[in-house]
């Protein structure tokens, strides 16, 4: 009978470690442009790695939950945000979403996860008044893991004004183009400064020497870059003999730059930054996320911030389960968070929902084939 | 507005000027046989480019690349003629003229686009130089910077106007097109292969894609939905040009590429808006277009 007592207690104890007893199976939405522009998807497919990468080390290390990741792809259209936004919400009642890419998709559902009660970790999407317009909900809902365009344009401006004399902006006349360039127009106004000039670039567009020579003639010594095909500038410079120092979106800190425009090309051209790759914790995500990801892994920023953002809601959860008020507390209540981005150890309060904040965004800078923090 | 930059502005509308001709006339050779239009053109150009691209990152020789990615093409554009215009009847003699051609070559441009997105991902690419490295591919015209890739493509347009010419006018070939073009069921009386004929003109309508996208990929980011604009410039081009002279494309799309370059350089912020108001205040002026007389010129 004992024999039969302690077989009986030995099964039970090998189908506890075989089947670990979760609490409960929690989903968690993400909604990503993971199709259309190039641009967007290499946002997209990079926040992804890694929100991916999280998951798998919280899976790996035994996680509290078992979580399962509900990915949806918005195709870069804000209809379609909006209805997986509301599927996310109503059919999978996830507790807690993530994304998207395009701003305009982001500020087109974050309503609604506001009105379900449900929190919303926007990334990558970088629009200024994502988060601000929910600043005076009693409570807010809607945080960001990500850059905030406004931080990165002041970290530029700051610098600019101090380093060149003639600033130039060449932007995409589609959205967030527009906007950037309205940014930019404002934060040099603030600084008792104008740009020279000011060229525009029709989405689509393949050659832009003739917007390129009109920077050169006006003696543009630093070309703010905010179009949407990062590259176009580079190749119509070379070509026409033009060699200012380039500056811009954090996007001109992919490898895909490196890939497209070479090393020598990239060389000096500076851009807002989220990421300190001389940093030991840094320099480990980058090599895992290498090894993990292989070519696929492009664009270290915004895997960092994909996987910090994913990693905050991941403790949010064990805090807090899959109640989605209890995440919300959670998650502006989390302390001593060791981030891979510059996001600080409390990234989060009642009046703040930014990861970053303008202290937290530097400027980074390609030099020999590597982005790293420019000196100032 | 400077000689020098008066140049660079002029060779830059001329080198993307001469892609949009190629385009054009991509789109008027088999319109000419079969009434139908490939809207997968573009599609086409873009795989060239992939294709040209991979070749010459695997380390082949460009000549050799270049030779195989025409030929590769010509057969798609044969494959495109067999399995999506002629079931539809716009091969067979004195077949039905539906319109199902645009679905069928926009699904096979579709088609195409998720291929490459499957084998190289979403994301976007150059092709490496064809001739030389970095900076040396730079040609230096009267003071103006010039891609090689960009001398070749507007070489290549003038031969391939030229060549188009003598085939269309000169040789038995281009009096096989012009029969079918006129009627099917005569050209077959008059012992024409019109099946061959019109798939002769799609293999063109391929090769003539494949020329302007091994041309350039280097010079423009390579990517799956890449050809949409080209085809679609193409198609302005020819409608100004008018769907019956190879010379009256080149024409209107050197003159598209002058135009996209100089309201580029007099005022970015609209960017395509100029040509295409161009393109509607010419054909509202002359719908026919350039050499256009309602009617087909067979000579």
């Amino acid at each position: 009978m004992k024999t039969l007592g302690s077989t009986i207690a030995l099964i039970g104890l090998i189908g506890s470690l075989a089947f670990p007893a979760h609490a409960d199976d929690i989903k968690i939405g993400v909604i990503q442009g993971l199709s259309g522009a190039p641009v967007v998807v290499d946002f997209g497919e990079s926040y992804l790695q890694g929100i991916e990468e999280a998951v798998k080390e919280y899976k790996a290390a035994g996680g509290k939950h078992n979580i399962q990741l509900i990915v949806y792809n918005d195709e870069s259209n804000p209809q379609r945000a909006v209805q997986l936004a509301q599927r996310l919400i109503v059919n999978d009642k996830v507790p807690i979403a993530i994304g998207t890419v395009q701003s305009g998709n982001a500020a087109a559902f974050a309503p609604l996860f506001q009105e379900a009660k449900v929190p919303l970790m926007v990334g990558p999407a970088i629009a200024t008044d994502i988060t601000a317009k929910f600043a005076n909900e009693k409570p807010s809902y809607i945080f960001r893991c990500s850059m905030v365009e406004k931080y990165q344009v002041e970290a530029l401006l700051d610098w600019a004004v101090k380093n060149f004399k003639k600033i130039g902006l060449v932007h995409s006349t589609a959205g967030y183009g527009i906007f950037a360039a309205g940014e930019i127009k404002k934060g040099l106004a603030e600084r008792g400064r104008e740009l020279v000039a000011i060229e525009g670039v029709a989405p689509g567009v393949s050659e832009i020497s003739p917007q390129m020579l009109k920077l050169k003639n006006a003696g543009v010594d630093l070309v703010l870059n905010f179009t949407e095909q990062f590259e176009l500038p580079y190749k119509a410079m070379s070509k026409i003999g033009y060699k200012p120092v380039v500056a811009g979106n954090w996007g001109l800190s992919s490898d895909m730059m490196r890939n497209i425009i070479g090393k020598e090309g990239m060389e000096g051209t500076v851009m807002g930054q989220a990421i300190d790759l001389s940093n030991p914790r840094a320099i480990d995500f980058d090599k895992k996320m290498k090894v993990a990801y292989g070519a696929k892994y492009r664009w270290p920023a915004v895997a960092a911030l994909g996987y910090d953002g994913a990693r905050l809601v991941l403790i949010a959860i064990d805090k807090a389960g899959s109640n989605p008020a209890g995440i919300r507390d959670a998650l502006e209540a989390t302390d001593n968070f060791q981030a891979i981005s510059g996001t600080p150890p409390k990234p989060y309060s009642a009046t703040d929902h930014e990861c970053l904040d303008r202290r937290d965004v530097f400027l980074g800078v390609w030099r020999d084939g590597r982005v790293i923090k420019l000196a100032q | 507005m400077q000689s020098i930059d008066l140049v660079q502005v002029v060779v830059s509308g001329l080198a993307m000027g001469s892609v949009y001709t190629l385009m054009g006339m991509g789109l008027f050779i088999t319109f000419l046989t079969s009434r139908a239009l490939n809207f997968g053109q573009g599609d086409f150009l873009m795989v060239a480019t992939f294709v040209s691209m991979a070749l010459a990152l695997a380390g082949m020789p460009a000549i050799l690349g270049i030779a195989l990615t025409l030929v590769g093409l010509a057969g798609l554009g044969a494959v495109l003629e067999r399995v999506a215009v002629r079931p539809l009847g716009q091969g067979g003699a004195g077949g039905a003229d539906s319109l199902g051609w645009v679905l069928t070559t926009m699904g096979v441009g579709m088609i195409l686009q998720n291929i490459v997105t499957l084998v190289w991902g979403k994301s976007k690419f150059y092709s490496p130089p064809l001739f030389g490295k970095g900076d040396k591919q730079i040609v230096e015209i009267l003071g103006a910077g010039v891609f090689l890739e960009e001398i070749l493509v507007a070489g290549s347009c003038l031969v391939v106007v030229a060549v188009l010419l003598w085939i269309l006018f000169r040789t038995r070939w281009g009096n096989a097109i012009s029969a079918v073009a006129f009627d099917k069921d005569t050209a077959s009386l008059l012992a024409i292969d019109v099946k061959k004929t019109i798939m002769l003109s799609y293999v063109i309508m391929a090769v003539l894609a494949a020329i302007c996208g091994i041309l350039v990929g280097p010079i423009v980011s390579a990517q799956a939905h890449m050809g949409l604009l080209y085809v679609l410039k193409g198609f302005a081009v020819v409608c100004i040009g008018g769907f019956v002279n190879p010379v009256g494309i080149l024409i209107a799309g050197l003159a598209f590429g002058l135009v996209e370059a100089f309201s580029n350089y007099f005022d970015s912020s609209l960017g395509d808006l100029y040509p295409f108001l161009m393109v509607l205040g010419f054909l509202v002026a002359r719908p026919s277009g350039l050499f256009g007389e309602g009617r087909m010129d067979l000579r």
